[in-house]
C-alpha cells in the first residue's frame, strides 16, 4: 500500500504556519473584550485583520500536502497531528476567506447592536474551530475542534439572548450537532479500535503519517468488513455529518438558526460550519467507499436534497429560503461524495466550492434585503431592482448558480451529479435508475425557488414597501466580491479546477500509486448531447413551465407541512418537551426532602445498575467448592446471622442497638478467628464507640417504633433483599479472581526489614504490622485523603449543627 | 444528660478505666508500625475513652472540673469552648500529616515518601528503629481523635 502521490512530490506544510493558523483566532478572540474598549464598534475591522491574516497563512500552504505531528497525549496516542491537502485547503480557505468578508460586513451590519464584543470574540472561535476541524488528521483532535464549532455556534445562535426563538434555535441546533458528533465519536473509537488489528498499531491518526487510517485503507476496509462494523461505522460517522450538515430528517434546527444575525447565517450556516459534516464525509470516503458507502449517503443525500428544495418552495421567509435551499444543496454535496464513482468524488469536491461562494452572497444580500428594507417576507418584497441595482446583479449571479442555470458556476457541478448518478443506474440498472429521477425531481425545485428568491428584485413593488436605501459600501463589497468570484467560476470553469478543485477531488478519491495516473478534471459547457445535458434540460423546462403555478405549490407544500406527523420538528418538540415534563413529574417522587427516599433511591440505583452491568458481561458465579472454613468460624458467623435476624424484629431502638452491636462484634471475633489482629481491633473498638453514641442518641428517641405501613415495607424489604444480593454477588463475582500476579506479594516483600540493610531504609516499610506499613507508608496518600475526609466531616458537623440558629438566614 | 443519672459505682469504674484506656491507646500508637495498632485505632480508643467520660459526668464535667473553665457566655453553652479545642487538634492533625510528606519532598523524594532509621549503641535497647511514618501516623491520630471528639461535643451538647 503506498501512500498519496502527492505526499511524495509536493513539499511538505509548515508546522509553524498551521500552529500560528489554529491559534490566532483563539489569541484574538480572547483579546477581543481589550480591543473592543479601545476600538468599540471598529472591533470589526480588528477580527477582520485578523481572519486575513489567517487567510494569508492558509495560502502560504497553497500546494503543499503532508502532515505535521505535534505531541498532546502521548499515553494515549492522541496527538496534534494537522494535514494540508486540497480538501483540508478548501475547507481553510472557505473558513479564512469568507470570515473576512463576513467580518468586514459585520462592521456595517452590527452598527449599534448590542453584545459586539460576544459577538466578535465567537465569531473568532468559531473561526478557529473551523480551521481546526479542516486540518485535524487526528481524529480526537478533529472530535474536539468539531464540538467547538457547535459550542460557539450556540453562543451565535443565541446571540439575541433574551429572546425565546433564540433560546429555542441556539438550544436545538445544540443538542443536534452535539449530539450527532457523540454518534461520530463512536464511530472513531470504533475505528481506533480495529486499527490495531488491522495496521498493526492503533493509531487515532487518519490521514498523513504511514500508519495512519487512510494511507492503509485495504487494511482497515477488510478488517471492518470481517468484523461486521463497516456499516456501523459508515452510518455512525454519517449520523455525525447529517447533523452538522442539516440532512434529512436532522435538518431542522438549520432554518431555526436563522435567528443568528444574518452574518452569522452567512458563515455558519452556507460556507463553513454545515461545510463540516460534507468536509467529514469527503474525508472518509477514501477510507470508507463501496456500495454500502454509496447506498447511505447517495440515498441520505438526494432524500435531502428534494425534501428540502420543497420546503424551500413552502418558505415564506428569505433567510427561511435560502436556511432550506442550503440543506437541499448540501444534500447534493453529500449524494455526490456517496456516488462511489469518480464522478461522485468531482461533484462534491466542485460543489462545496460553488454552494459556497453562491450562498454566501445569497445570505449576505438577505442581510441587506433585511437591514434597508424593515422586512424579510417574501410576499412584501418585489421590485427592489430600482433601489437597489447592484445588488440585483448580485443576486442575479448568485441566485442563477444556485438554479443550476448553464453556464452559471452551479450548472456544472450539478452536471457532474447528473452524470455520477445515471453513470450508476446505467452500470447497475433497475432499482439505481431511481437516483438519476429523484436527481432531476429534486433540481427543479432548486430550480423554482432559485428564481421565486430572483424575482424579488423583478415585477411591482408592493405597496407596504418604502424608499429602500442603498447599504453601506462595508455591507456591499463583501457580497460583491462574492459574485465576481461565482462569475469567474461560470465564465472559467477550468481554471477554478486547476487552482483548487482538483486537488481536493484527489483528497476524496482512494490512495493510487506514486506510478499511476490520477484522472484530470475537465469542465466546460457541454458540446455533445450527453444524456446528462438531457437530464440538465429537463429540469429547466419543467421549472419554466411549472413556474405560473409557484404559488399553488407553495401552498401544497404548506399544506403538507401542517400535517404535524409530517414535520420533523413535531418529533423533536415531542421528544424535547415529553422529556422535560417526564422530568418534572418525577422530581416529587425523587427529591421529597426525606433521607429515606433518597437511600432508598440511591441503593435501589446502585444495585440495579450493578445487577445489569453483571447480565450485561455475561458474569458466571463460581463453582461451589464447599465451605473451606472451621467449625469455630461457620459457629461465629451463624451467631452474626442470628443478630442480624434479630434487629430486624426488635421491637424497640434499644433492643436493636444492642442486637446490631452482637453482629459487630461477632464480626470482629471472625476477624480474630481469620489472623487479622489489626481489624479486628479496629472493628472492636468502633463497635464500642458507636454504641456509645448510639446510646447518646437513643435518650433523644421515642422508645417504640410505629408500625409501617403495609406496601412501604414490602418496598423496604424488597429493596433489602435485592442489595443484599447483589453485595452478595459481588462478593462473590470479586473474590472469584485469581490474579496471576497478586499485589500483596509485592507489599509482604516490601513492608518488613530486609535482612541487610543499612542504617536508613527508604525502600522498605520497616514494619512488622503489614497492614500500618501500608496505610502509613505505601499508601499513605490514600490515608492522607481519609484523614482529610474525617476532618470535613468534623467540620460540616460543625456547621450544620453548631452553626444553626446562627442567623444566616437564605 | 446530667450526672445525677449515673451510679457511685458507674463513676468510680469510669475514674480507674479512662487512664488505662489512655494508657493503652498510646501504647497502640506506638506498636503500631510493627504490632497491631497505629494512630486509627489508637484515636477511635482515645476518643471511646472521652466518651465514656460524657456519659458518666456530663459534657460540661471536662470542662469545668478538669480544665477548670466556666462558661463565660450563652453561646458556650451550645457550642463548649472545648470544640475549638478539638478543632485545632484535627488541624494540627493534618499539617502533621501532610507536613510529614512535604519533608520528604524537600530531601528530593517523592511526597509522602517513608524512611526508616537505625539508631544503633542506646543504653537498654542497644538498636532503635525509628520510622518516619511514626510522624504521619501521629497526624493521623490527632485528626481522629479531633474530629470525632467535635462531632461528640457538638452533637452532645445538643
Amino acid at each position: 500500500m503506498s501512500g498519496v502521490v502527492a505526499a511524495t512530490s509536493a513539499p511538505a506544510p509548515d508546522t509553524q504556519a498551521l500552529l500560528a493558523v489554529l491559534a490566532l483566532p483563539f489569541i484574538g478572540a480572547a483579546l477581543v473584550p481589550v480591543v473592543y474598549r479601545a476600538l468599540g464598534e471598529r472591533t470589526a475591522y480588528y477580527a477582520a485583520a485578523i481572519a486575513l491574516f489567517c487567510f494569508a497563512l492558509v495560502a502560504t500552504q497553497y500546494g503543499r500536502v503532508g502532515a505535521v505531528t505535534i505531541p498532546w497525549i502521548p499515553e494515549l496516542g492522541v496527538s496534534l497531528t494537522l494535514y494540508v491537502d486540497g480538501l483540508s485547503l478548501l475547507i481553510g480557505f472557505l473558513a479564512s476567506g469568507v470570515g473576512v468578508l463576513i467580518l468586514t460586513y459585520s462592521g456595517g451590519y452590527m452598527h449599534g447592536e448590542p453584545g459586539q464584543a460576544k459577538y466578535y470574540a465567537s465569531l473568532l472561535a468559531f473561526m478557529g474551530s473551523m480551521l481546526g476541524v479542516a486540518f485535524a488528521a487526528d481524529l480526537i483532535a478533529l472530535f474536539v475542534f468539531w464540538e467547538l464549532t457547535s459550542i460557539s455556534s450556540f453562543m451565535l445562535i443565541g446571540h439575541y439572548q433574551r429572546k425565546r426563538s433564540s433560546q429555542y434555535a441556539a438550544r436545538k441546533s445544540m443538542i443536534i450537532t452535539v449530539a450527532g458528533g457523540l454518534f461520530m465519536l463512536i464511530g472513531f473509537l470504533l475505528l481506533h479500535a480495529l486499527s490495531a488489528g488491522a495496521i498493526g498499531e492503533a493509531t487515532f491518526t487518519l490521514v498523513g503519517t504511514e500508519g495512519a487510517m487512510i494511507e492503509n485503507a485495504d487494511a482497515m476496509n477488510e478488517a471492518l468488513r470481517s468484523s461486521g462494523l463497516l456499516v456501523p461505522v459508515i452510518a455512525l460517522i454519517g449520523v455525525g455529518a447529517a447533523a452538522k450538515s442539516a440532512q434529512v430528517p436532522l435538518h431542522i434546527w438549520l432554518p431555526n438558526a436563522m435567528e443568528a444575525p444574518t452574518p452569522v447565517s452567512a458563515f455558519l450556516h452556507s460556507a463553513t460550519m454545515v461545510k463540516a459534516g460534507v468536509y467529514l464525509v469527503g474525508r472518509f470516503r477514501p477510507l470508507l467507499v463501496g456500495d454500502e458507502w454509496m447506498l447511505i449517503f447517495a440515498t441520505l443525500g438526494l432524500i435531502t436534497m428534494t425534501v428540502a428544495a420543497l420546503l424551500a418552495v413552502g418558505a415564506t421567509d428569505i433567510k427561511e429560503l435560502l436556511a432550506y435551499s442550503t440543506a437541499s444543496h448540501l444534500g447534493l454535496i453529500i449524494a455526490g461524495f456517496g456516488f462511489a464513482n469518480e464522478l461522485g468524488a468531482e461533484t462534491g469536491a466542485f460543489h462545496i466550492l460553488n454552494h459556497a461562494v453562491f450562498k454566501a452572497a445569497l445570505f449576505l444580500v438577505a442581510g441587506i434585503i433585511a437591514h434597508e428594507a424593515g422586512t424579510r417576507l417574501i410576499s412584501d418584497l418585489g421590485g427592489l431592482r430600482k433601489d437597489l441595482p447592484i445588488v440585483a446583479g448580485i443576486t442575479a449571479v448568485a441566485a442563477l448558480g444556485m438554479a443550476g442555470f448553464p453556464p452559471f458556476n452551479g450548472f456544472y457541478s450539478k452536471e457532474l451529479l447528473f452524470e455520477a448518478a445515471y453513470e450508476v443506474a446505467a452500470h447497475a440498472g433497475g432499482l439505481w435508475w431511481v437516483f438519476p429521477a429523484v436527481a432531476v425531481f429534486g433540481s427543479i425545485f432548486t430550480f423554482l425557488y432559485s428564481i421565486k428568491f430572483l424575482s424579488l428584485f423583478f415585477g411591482d413593488k408592493p405597496d407596504g414597501l418604502g424608499e429602500v436605501h442603498s447599504p453601506p459600501w462595508t455591507m456591499l463589497a463583501p457580497p460583491l466580491l462574492l459574485a465576481g468570484i461565482a462569475l469567474v467560476i461560470s465564465i472559467s470553469p477550468q481554471t477554478a479546477i486547476d487552482t483548487i478543485v482538483q486537488s481536493v477531488f484527489e483528497s476524496a478519491i482512494p490512495a493510487h500509486g506514486p506510478g499511476e495516473e490520477v484522472h484530470h478534471m475537465t469542465i466546460g459547457l457541454p458540446t455533445k448531447l450527453k444524456p446528462a445535458v438531457i437530464m440538465s434540460a429537463i429540469t429547466i423546462a419543467v421549472g419554466a413551465v411549472a413556474w405560473p403555478f409557484y404559488d399553488r405549490l407553495h401552498a401544497g407544500v404548506n399544506a403538507l407541512t401542517d400535517v404535524k406527523y409530517l414535520r420533523a420538528n413535531w418529533y423533536y418538540d415531542n421528544a424535547v418537551y415529553g422529556l422535560t415534563s417526564a422530568s418534572q413529574l418525577s422530581m416529587p417522587q425523587v427529591q421529597t426532602g426525606l433521607v429515606r427516599t433518597y437511600v432508598t433511591w440511591a441503593l435501589a440505583a446502585v444495585s440495579v445498575l450493578a445487577l445489569s452491568a453483571y447480565l450485561a458481561a455475561g458474569a458466571a458465579l463460581p463453582a461451589f467448592t464447599g465451605i473451606g472454613l472451621g467449625i469455630p468460624i461457620v459457629l461465629v458467623l451463624l451467631v452474626a446471622v442470628v443478630g442480624a435476624v434479630a434487629v430486624s424484629i426488635a421491637p424497640s431502638h434499644i433492643a436493636g442497638v444492642l442486637t446490631l452491636s452482637i453482629l459487630g462484634f461477632m464480626v470482629a471475633v471472625f476477624f480474630v478467628l481469620a489472623n487479622a489482629p489489626d481489624l479486628a481491633l479496629t472493628q472492636l473498638v468502633i463497635e464500642t464507640l458507636v454504641l456509645v453514641i448510639f446510646l447518646l442518641v437513643l435518650d433523644k428517641l421515642p422508645a417504640y417504633y410505629g408500625t409501617a405501613r403495609r406496601a412501604v415495607a414490602a418496598r423496604d424489604a424488597v429493596l433489602s433483599a435485592v442489595v443484599g444480593a447483589t453485595v452478595f454477588l459481588t462478593v462473590l463475582l470479586s473474590t472469584a479472581a485469581t490474579p496471576d500476579d497478586p499485589i500483596y506479594t509485592y507489599f509482604i516483600e516490601r513492608a518488613g526489614i530486609p535482612e541487610e540493610h543499612g542504617p536508613l531504609l527508604v525502600d522498605y516499610g520497616g514494619g512488622g504490622n503489614i497492614v500500618n506499613v501500608i496505610l502509613v507508608d505505601f499508601r499513605a496518600f490514600d490515608t492522607m485523603g481519609e484523614i482529610a475526609v474525617v476532618a470535613m466531616a468534623a467540620l460540616s458537623v460543625l456547621t450544620l449543627i453548631a452553626m444553626r440558629g446562627r442567623g444566616e438566614r437564605g | 444528660m446530667t450526672d445525677k443519672d449515673t451510679t457511685v459505682i458507674s463513676r468510680t469504674v469510669t475514674r480507674i478505666v479512662v487512664p488505662l484506656i489512655l494508657l493503652l491507646a498510646i501504647a497502640l500508637l506506638l506498636q503500631g508500625h510493627n504490632l497491631p495498632g497505629g494512630g486509627f485505632i489508637a484515636g477511635v480508643l482515645t476518643v471511646a475513652a472521652f466518651a465514656l467520660i460524657y456519659i458518666i459526668f456530663g459534657l460540661s464535667y471536662l470542662e469545668e472540673e478538669l480544665l477548670h473553665r466556666r462558661p463565660e457566655s450563652s453561646l458556650d453553652v451550645i457550642q463548649p469552648r472545648i470544640v475549638e479545642d478539638y478543632r485545632g487538634m484535627f488541624a494540627t492533625g493534618l499539617i502533621l500529616a501532610a507536613g510529614s510528606g512535604i519533608v520528604a519532598m524537600t530531601v528530593g523524594f517523592p511526597f509522602l515518601t517513608q524512611a526508616v532509621l537505625f539508631v544503633y549503641d542506646v543504653p537498654i535497647y542497644h538498636e532503635i528503629e525509628l520510622a518516619s511514618a511514626l510522624v504521619f501516623d501521629l497526624g493521623v491520630y490527632f485528626v481522629v481523635v479531633g474530629a470525632l471528639l467535635t462531632i461528640l461535643g457538638v452533637v452532645g451538647a445538643e
